[in-house]
């Protein structure tokens, strides 16, 4: 479980959403940064076979 | 359509909404579960987008897969669009929608499995606040699953999250009530 403050401070982050039009903007860097690191990773992987076999492991792809 | 700078969409956002179109050409849909939550601002991240789709016939779904395809989206189960359909969709499991090569964002699709589902899509909703021109499922309805059935920290942050977004609006007797659907249909458990 959680402490306290993690949870106080999803709640401080949601009144600030639901008071502060700019919400989207703040948070389009944070969530694009995670998609961005992801391929990133995926890209170096796929460099090699070895790394091509771990993506296919990762993802569940069709061989 | 909705009213946003182009500035601050997303890649989820992006992949969300071009994927949701062409669906909704052949089916009704509903995004569901996380994203509804990050549509909403909640700062976490995800891979996979949530989506249920009403039960169509294999044609149907061919069409609706070679259409995905013709946009660059690819199965990651399989390019064989009556495999995906036999295999995957009728059996009950989900099938996952990426931009080619497997790598994030996907769409994680599944058939509607009961009332539950029939209900969520019958009561589907645009949500203003996000933005975004998508179906989602009821707010009331995400957060009685996050709550009843998934339970996970996440989940329990993410319906905490909807609660305060959507104060003072939200129905609670409709939470209650898909609430005992859920200990019902999910979970089997005797109301009586």
């Amino acid at each position: 479980m959680r402490d306290k403050t993690h949870s106080e401070q999803v709640e401080r982050w949601a009144n600030y959403v639901k008071n502060n039009p700019d919400w989207k903007k703040k948070l389009k860097p944070f969530l694009d940064s995670q998609i961005i690191i992801s391929r990133r990773i995926y890209k170096k992987l796929a460099e090699t076979e070895e790394g091509r076999e771990k993506i296919k492991l990762l993802r569940g792809l069709k061989s | 359509m909705m009213d946003r700078k182009v500035s601050d969409r997303t890649i989820l956002d992006e992949f969300a909404e071009n994927f949701c179109e062409i669906v909704e050409k052949y089916v009704k849909y509903i995004v569901c579960s996380g994203f509804v939550s990050i549509a909403h601002g909640r700062s976490r991240g995800t891979e996979d987008i949530d989506m249920i789709i009403e039960r169509i016939p294999k044609e149907k779904f061919i069409q609706l897969h070679r259409d995905l395809e013709k946009k660059g989206f690819e199965c990651m189960q399989s390019d064989n669009p009556e495999t995906i359909y036999e295999d995957y969709l009728v059996n009950g499991d989900s099938i996952r929608y990426t931009l080619g090569g497997g790598v994030p964002p996907e769409m994680e699709v599944k058939f509607a499995k009961d009332i539950l589902d029939e209900e969520q899509l019958k009561t589907r909703k645009k949500l203003p606040f996000t933005g975004l021109d998508i179906y989602f499922s009821s707010i009331e309805s995400n957060i009685a699953f996050k709550e009843e059935l998934l339970k996970s920290d996440k989940d329990m942050e993410d319906a905490k999250h909807l609660r305060i977004i959507y104060k003072g609006e939200i129905n609670e007797e409709i939470i209650k009530k898909i609430k005992k659907d859920i200990r019902i249909l999910r979970l089997k458990k005797n109301e009586r």
